[in-house]
């Protein structure tokens, strides 16, 4: 076997030398028939393709495409997840107290901490929530925490996603894949269990209904419908959390609450679990010419007789330009040191900032602020001249939407190949959920792989893939 | 239930229906075609007239081959009832429906699909065309009978039965009205050359032909036949089987409310028509009133269930 990476990997020290956490899968895997390995693998894919897992790369055809799922999974010990878990609590509690106060007395500007332009030009800060306090005090329900490995120490947090995070249902997907698949070889771990993640998720919506008693609040999942990439996890998500799966069309406001069209007539809603943007969800408050959410839903949302997770406006915590701030935002509310470390972040608004990264757009990494699933990026060492030279126009055009990051060089993890494992470039995402000031973080993640030899886009629009992720019990 | 739910598994189960109709009559034209029966072109002529979708084709084509009509029903997008397209809509449906019925159920829709397109976006040669047809309805089959074995026996099936019957009746009313002279009594005027052979291929045309047989002692009479298709409460394919199914199941969703319905009312109605008809077919505006009536009884589910 030939495993060569310039990176640090995550299972081999080199060749010949495997870490502690991944010994016994090499183990297993050396015993392996290679040939069965293969069946194995394209078996994986057919079970996909027949239970319909799939998601949707926006273009004009209606083509559903795979997400490929590599077999070998990722481990990680009990003592990393720990500081993990610490971690995302301190994130996720920091960006709600930052949500209660940007939408209110805003504290930390006044304290300089965060420029007010800042937030004031930013798209995904919603004027319309200002002053209003959601029901329970919660913004941020569902955190989909993006995390990269560059040495053995640490994880660097690449991205809070908090506005409608997906993901979820391809890592219970290929947990019930690996069980499947490989039965002896998982139960020669101790592997915490992810697949509970609904029934968490279910806690946490119906502690956030409005209603005083929260017994048995209407709760609904409301998707833009299946032509969305990510209909699959919504229509998935529903069925496991037993509500039902609705579309804007469903639901009309009547009498200051808002109710869903059933063979029995309009029934109330409590809460929704939205997987729609902010700008869709009332035409009548943002976007006008939008079908997917409700006219008048925004006023029913005010007068707290609905809870809408995540709540509206949550977007401007997860901005790529407010990112950089985090640090700042946990000490400030909660005085503690950050336990992530932030990637080092250049802001092209800041003139000295934008000159850096215009003389070294070959080295770094530039993302749209608003951009999302690896579209508007340059790759400045994979990139050309010309690609760099149009992407230079473009930032010198409008800096405020730029922000730079030097290329880290991403952990690698096996995959397997035909010819056998290789390294590839891979992050994390990990899920978290807040309700009542507590945070839960499901016990492993979405492993996502670049699949492409070198490359450094895990983003399943752009070619990548997926793999179950261990967390090793203590 | 969202009113929008129920709307889907309703068209999810027409669909499928239509489907599995479409492959049989398919498959009795091939069939004939095989034997290059004199009568193919008389045959592919009510076929196609049945389906509604005899004008599109003849725009496109000169002649009845039957090969270009198999193609055309089975794939050729100009016709907007292909089987390709009939399926994705029945697929499309249950996607949106999909948090109402069994991963079973829905991994027999996705397989058929999937099935469908790899099959169907080839060339097809005449060799592979019973194969297809068979496997296809082998499909359907299983579909029908993870909907029986895993789901549970509430409103949801209901909902899947009433498209079910509903599609079926309106198929087997449209191929009797489509050749309802051949059904006239024996002692008024029959057109010439009609025999038993078209009888035989009404039968074949819904996959009925052995089980009329058998329960008729090998003998074919029009009147059998109709009554077989009509009145037969036995007949998984008849009308009056369909409207019972139909009323059975708008009488679960309905519970206690079900007399004041008017879809109930309605589907009682035409299963009175049928009783006092009774073996007495032999007119046009009497299955043409039947076709209505359906066709209004679709309306009074899709309204009264708050369908979109």
């Amino acid at each position: 076997m030939t495993y060569f990476t310039k990176t640090y990997d995550e299972a081999f020290i080199n060749e010949n030398s495997v870490r502690t956490n991944y010994k016994k899968l090499i183990s297993w895997y050396k015993n392996q028939d290679n040939n069965e390995l293969t069946k194995i693998n394209s078996d994986a894919m057919k079970f996909f393709e027949n239970t319909g897992v799939s998601f949707k790369v926006y273009s004009s055809d209606k083509k559903e495409n795979l997400i490929p799922f590599d077999i070998i999974p990722r481990i990680i010990n009990s003592k990393e997840w720990d500081k993990l878990v610490k971690g995302i609590t301190q994130r996720v509690l920091a960006i709600n107290f930052f949500l209660t106060d940007i939408y209110g007395q805003q504290e930390i500007i006044k304290h300089g901490v965060i420029p007010v332009d800042l937030i004031q030009n930013n798209p995904a800060f919603l004027k319309q929530m200002i002053g209003f306090t959601p029901p329970n005090k919660t913004y941020n329900h569902i955190s989909g925490i993006d995390l990269i490995k560059t040495n053995s120490d640490n994880f660097y947090v690449l991205e809070d996603n908090v506005r409608v995070p997906s993901g979820a249902s391809y890592m219970i997907e290929n947990r019930d894949t690996m069980i499947k698949l490989f039965p002896e070889l998982i139960s020669r771990y101790k592997v915490s269990e992810n697949r509970n993640y609904p029934k968490y998720l279910s806690e946490i919506l119906k502690k956030s209904s409005p209603k005083k008693t929260k017994i048995n609040p209407n709760i609904v999942l409301l998707t833009p419908g299946i032509y969305n990439s990510a209909f699959f996890e919504h229509a998935f998500l529903a069925d496991k959390l037993g509500v039902e799966l609705v579309e804007g069309k469903d639901l009309r406001v009547i009498n200051k609450y808002l109710n869903m069209k059933t063979i029995d007539g309009w029934k109330r809603i409590d809460v929704i679990y939205r997987r729609i943007d902010d700008i869709f969800l009332d035409p009548l408050s943002f976007k006008e010419d939008s079908f997917l959410g409700v006219p008048g839903l925004m006023e029913v949302y005010r007068n707290k007789n609905v809870t809408i997770a995540n709540a509206p406006g949550t977007g401007i915590s997860d901005d790529k330009s407010i990112y950089s701030y985090i640090p700042d935002i946990i000490k400030f509310y909660l005085g503690q040191k950050p336990i992530l470390k932030n990637v080092k972040t250049f802001k092209c608004r800041i003139k000295d900032e934008l000159k850096y990264v215009l003389d070294n757009l070959n080295k770094l990494v530039v993302k749209e602020v608003h951009g999302s699933g690896g579209y508007g990026m340059l790759v400045g060492p994979l990139a050309s001249k010309t690609e760099i030279s149009k992407f230079k126009n473009k930032i010198k055009k409008n800096p405020y939407s730029y922000i730079a990051q030097p290329t880290l060089s991403l952990s690698t993890c096996p995959i397997y190949t035909k010819k056998g494992l290789t390294p590839r470039h891979v992050d994390l995402r990990c899920f978290a959920l807040l309700a009542q000031e507590k945070v839960s973080v499901i016990g492993g993640g979405l492993t996502r792989v670049a699949l492409k030899k070198g490359s450094l886009i895990v983003n399943s629009s752009q070619g990548g893939g997926t793999k179950d992720t261990w967390i090793l019990s203590s | 239930m969202l009113g929008s739910t129920a709307d889907s598994l309703f068209w999810m189960f027409r669909y499928i229906e239509r489907v599995e109709n479409t492959l049989c009559m398919i498959e009795s034209g091939f069939q004939l075609y095989l034997l290059s029966s004199s009568n193919l072109n008389n045959e592919w002529d009510a076929i196609l007239r049945t389906n509604s979708i005899r004008h599109h084709f003849l725009k496109k084509n000169n002649s009845l081959d039957s090969l270009n009509i198999i193609n055309f029903m089975l794939k050729d997008p100009k016709n907007f009832n292909n089987i390709l397209i009939l399926f994705e809509k029945a697929r499309e449906n249950a996607r949106r429906s999909r948090v109402s019925i069994t991963s079973e159920v829905w991994e027999a829709i996705n397989t058929c699909w999937l099935y469908l397109n790899e099959e169907l976006n080839k060339k097809i040669n005449e060799s592979k065309i019973q194969t297809i047809i068979k496997n296809t309805r082998e499909k359907i089959a299983l579909i029908f009978g993870f909907l029986e074995r895993s789901m549970l026996k509430n409103e949801i099936l209901n909902f899947c039965y009433l498209g079910t019957f509903i599609e079926r009746f309106d198929n087997t009313v449209r191929i009797l009205n489509t050749r309802y002279y051949l059904l006239l009594d024996e002692k008024k005027i029959r057109f010439e050359g009609y025999d038993n052979f078209q009888l035989e291929m009404i039968l074949r045309s819904i996959s009925s032909y052995r089980s009329f047989m058998w329960k008729n002692q090998n003998e074919i009479k029009a009147n059998k036949v109709s009554y077989f298709l009509i009145s037969d409460k036995d007949m998984p394919k008849s009308l009056m089987f369909c409207v019972n199914e139909t009323i059975k199941n708008l009488r679960s969703i309905h519970k206690k409310n079900f007399p004041k319905n008017k879809s109930y009312q309605n589907a009682l109605s035409i299963q009175k028509k049928i009783k006092q008809k009774n073996r007495n077919f032999n007119n046009y505006s009497f299955l043409n009133s039947l076709f209505k009536l359906n066709m209004t009884l679709a309306a009074n589910i899709e309204e009264e269930f708050n369908f979109q």
